[in-house]
């Protein structure tokens, strides 16, 4: 039947939603795993989206994926109606992880456009043994399991009746061809398909997906539905896939029939519809209308279930856009900026009396600023998904490490970049395992006798500071060992010269030691760290997006990691400056100040190096026009400006030609064509429509140490 | 659906099919098919960037998008003319990389049968190999056109290591 459907489009849907589904699961989760139980809320959002996931696998007929999450759904309907005590609480945590992985492992094969052949039947047996073990326990307590119930609330469709005056009331019948295959799924789709215009709807029989019995009753009896919904029938027969329906009964019934349920509904109100699709006459069809109570599952309350919809909406007000829109768009409103620019400094404007004209163009700056605005903070995404993603780290490590670690977040909705959030993954849960394996002891006893508590604390922290987002990974454990990182720095031949004292090093260049390539020692190499991602990659990574790693550290109290990253790569504050014809943007963070100097104040090298005394101190000096071979530039230091710029603590001067202004600037990347120039980190339109090149301080420093 | 968009591209591609934007460059004529031919502009103030090849003029702005341009005669190792008012860009796309092209002047666009295209001569150029980009001469009236393959006039060593660099960048 799968053909039937737009098959790409309902896959996409799929994933997204399970997707996102299985993510605030595993919120949920993570977020409880040190409480003793999970609380009624907590219950019932696990259930629902279990047996969210469980229908739409349904339909796209993943069957693995729908008996696990089944599966799982019967162990929380179960908490949900017994209230069981004695759950082994951090085994139900477990249980729901290896669910999730199973979906996600799975989505991941569909998403590689594989066929989900995971083996569920492990999982399925686990959950059933540990579902007869919590049920056992109770019957010993002698507490009645609620087993007739089992069935009543999954087949709502959680939609909140919610009875307006224009609301009309259907009773829908579907009867299948006798060779119809997987009649259920089919009617499974019907209510899946009404689902978009209903606001409430019942079906029997109820157990469609999860028992494939219903098939053969469906195909006897017929598929029975009520349908409250403002839409007209024909609306509701259109959304009905009747490819394989022999007939499709639709008839208006009154408010007060259909909260009887199927058994109030005895007689047609006026208008009754028959769409007669296939040859065979309807000679089963009497026989039905009379006997629809029969398979009714009693005590229907239509208001039931109204609960678990509260978190419709909040899915509903977001639509996931392809990024590759996202960027032409902002390309788009680059070129309007670009053509405002054009417009409003007309030359042809010059020396003219414009008030009207003035004032209507100050409303289109504004507007397209706000423009701007709005595009750049379509790419912000809180940071709460990577954050989520460490909690399990921290989780999962900490279980098999054995060691009782408490992760406390905070600033979790910190938004940033989302290509930026797409880099940091990476590094952070390097981070963060590093802390849960090599920061916090082994030994709690270690540190209770260093009086601190006996369970670990890592915390991660997000904050928004001066532009700039700080990610900080904090643990309160062993601390970095200076001596050690000195001396494995030294073993290992990182220190260049074997003379050197410890003294030689300050603190924070000693724990820059573990960033060097090469720097990962045999005991650091565990299942969970050093998995060939050494902490040079982790920096170079930071590095790749502008940002920086900040370490400090106090021995047996703790350490600290922090990322100093930019809030996004697409803008960035910049001065404008001119060296020859070419115009240049620096990062106004990078730039310490500016100074006119001199003839006198240059040191040159017999090989033709400059350097410049400024109080003081020597820098390296650097002639942008000659480092660029850049034509018309000044020559004379005395007409020039020198800029002071640092990058990492290491400062270099370079002489430009004059400032221009200080801007916002969106970055762009050089075209690939053009091969990568050390120095350049990219290129950006100006106000008037030139483009300057972006320079990279790094890469400038880079290439003169070198050079 | 699909086939619909099929048909029109097969269309597309037949009323392009055998047509040449024409150009000149030193007293040389040369052909390029116009299915790679995206727009011909009127020559742009350049952005240079440093550190690159002689025949890597720089970066243009063209509406917003920010593209390289190549100055072709640099490209065919002749000496570097003064642009002038006829010089123009010819922006090609090439497997989704967006090249300008500077060239001289513009000539037309031609219809050039397959059968009036034969292979360059290869007499003695075997070791010229910077002349692999010309693939095809073709006699139309009374001149004859040098027909360029765009793919390997762009492609040359520098693209391969910037591809290189790319997937390592991936």
């Amino acid at each position: 039947m799968a053909e039937e459907f737009n098959v790409d489009g309902m896959l996409d849907m799929f994933l997204y939603e399970s997707g996102q589904l299985l993510e605030k699961l595993e919120g949920i989760i993570l977020e409880k795993q040190d409480a003793d139980c999970f609380d009624d809320t907590d219950i019932n959002e696990i259930f629902r989206i279990m047996h969210t996931i469980k229908g739409s696998s349904g339909i796209m007929m993943y069957e693995n994926i729908t008996r696990v999450t089944h599966k799982l759904e019967d162990v929380f309907y179960y908490l949900r109606e017994s209230h069981p005590e004695n759950v082994p609480h951090l085994e139900l945590v477990e249980k729901v992880l290896a669910v999730s992985d199973f979906v996600n492992g799975e989505m991941d094969k569909i998403k590689d456009g594989e066929k989900p052949d995971g083996d569920e039947k492990e999982i399925l047996e686990d959950l059933d043994n540990f579902l007869k073990r919590i049920k056992g326990e109770i019957k010993e307590q002698g507490i009645r399991l609620p087993r007739e119930n089992k069935h009543e609330e999954p087949t709502q469709f959680y939609i909140a009746p919610v009875a307006s005056e224009d609301s009309k009331f259907y009773r829908i019948v579907i009867h299948y061809r006798n060779d119809t295959q997987m009649s259920n799924i089919r009617a499974y789709s019907a209510t899946y398909a009404l689902k978009e215009i209903a606001e409430d709807l019942l079906y029997t029989p109820e157990d469609i997906i999860s028992n494939e019995e219903s098939a053969n009753v469906i195909l006897s009896e017929g598929f029975y539905m009520l349908l409250q919904t403002k839409s007209e029938k024909d609306e509701i027969l259109s959304l009905i896939d009747s490819a394989e329906a022999n007939q499709i009964d639709i008839e208006r019934i009154t408010a007060e029939q259909f909260i009887k349920g199927f058994g109030g509904v005895t007689q047609p109100e006026e208008q009754k519809i028959v769409i007669d699709l296939g040859e065979e006459p309807p000679a089963e069809k009497k026989e039905k209308a009379v006997t629809p109570g029969e398979y009714v599952i009693k005590a229907k309350e239509t208001g039931k279930g109204k609960t678990l919809a509260k978190n419709q909406p909040k899915q509903q007000s977001i639509i996931s856009i392809n990024v590759e829109k996202m960027d032409m768009l902002m390309d788009l409103i680059g070129e309007i900026v670009i053509a405002e620019a054009v417009v409003l400094q007309n030359p042809d404007l010059n020396g003219m009396d414009l008030p009207n004209f003035q004032k209507a163009s100050a409303q289109l700056a504004k507007i397209t600023t706000e423009l701007q605005e709005v595009i750049m903070s379509m790419r912000m995404m809180p940071l709460t998904n990577v954050f989520q993603k460490m909690r399990r780290i921290v989780f999962d490590v900490s279980k098999k490490l054995g060691k009782e670690i408490e992760l406390e977040v905070i600033g979790e909705t910190t938004e940033v970049d989302k290509n930026i959030i797409e880099h940091i993954s990476d590094p952070l849960m390097h981070l963060v395992r590093n802390s849960v394996d090599h920061g916090i002891e082994t030994d709690a006893e270690e540190r209770v006798a260093l009086g601190k508590s006996a369970k670990g604390k890592i915390t991660l922290e997000a904050r928004n500071e001066g532009g700039k987002v700080y990610i900080i990974v904090r643990d309160d454990g062993k601390g970095l060992d200076k001596q050690k990182l000195f001396e494995k720095a030294r073993d290992k031949g990182l220190l260049g010269s074997k003379d050197k004292e410890i003294t030689d090093y300050t603190d924070n260049e000693i724990y820059r030691f573990i960033t060097l390539p090469g720097f990962s020692t045999k005991e650091q190499v565990t299942e969970y760290s050093g998995r060939g991602v050494g902490m040079d990659v982790v920096v170079k990574n930071i590095q790749s997006i502008g940002g920086r790693l900040e370490i400090s550290s106090e021995l047996n109290k703790g350490s600290e990691m922090r990322l100093v990253i930019p809030l996004t790569l697409a803008i960035i504050n910049g001065i404008v400056i001119q060296a020859g014809n070419s115009s240049f943007v620096i990062e106004t963070s990078s730039v310490k100040e500016f100074v006119r100097l001199t003839e006198n104040s240059i040191v040159t090298e017999p090989d033709g190096e400059e350097y410049i005394i400024l109080r003081g101190e020597a820098y390296p000096f650097l002639r942008l026009s000659r480092r660029f071979e850049l034509d018309n530039a000044l020559e004379k230091v005395d007409d020039g400006i020198v800029m002071v710029l640092e990058h990492e603590n290491t400062q270099v001067c370079v002489l430009i030609d004059k400032l221009v202004r200080e801007q916002e600037i969106v970055v762009k990347p050089i075209p690939s064509y053009v091969k990568k120039v050390k120095g350049i980190s990219g290129c950006t339109q100006l106000g008037d429509g030139s483009i300057a090149l972006i320079l990279d301080i790094g890469g400038l420093i880079h290439d003169e140490e070198r050079g | 659906m699909r086939n619909m968009a099929e048909r029109e591209e097969m269309l597309d591609e037949d009323t392009q099919k055998g047509q040449f934007m024409t150009f000149q460059v030193g007293k040389e004529y040369f052909g390029i098919s116009i299915s790679y031919v995206n727009e011909i502009i009127m020559m742009q103030p350049i952005t240079m960037v440093p550190e690159v090849k002689d025949y890597i003029k720089g970066l243009i702005n063209l509406r917003g998008k920010i593209i390289p341009v190549i100055d072709v005669r640099v490209r065919f190792k002749m000496d570097p003319v003064e642009y002038t008012d006829r010089t123009c860009i010819i922006v090609i796309n090439v497997k989704t990389t967006v090249i300008g092209l500077i060239v001289e002047k513009i000539a037309e666009v031609d219809t050039i049968q397959d059968s009036d295209i034969v292979p360059p001569p290869s007499l003695g150029r075997k070791d010229s190999e910077q002349n692999k980009y010309v693939y095809g001469l073709a006699r139309t009236g009374d001149t004859m056109k040098l027909l360029i393959d765009p793919e390997k006039l762009i492609k040359d060593e520098d693209l391969e290591v910037m591809e290189e660099m790319q997937d390592e960048e991936e």
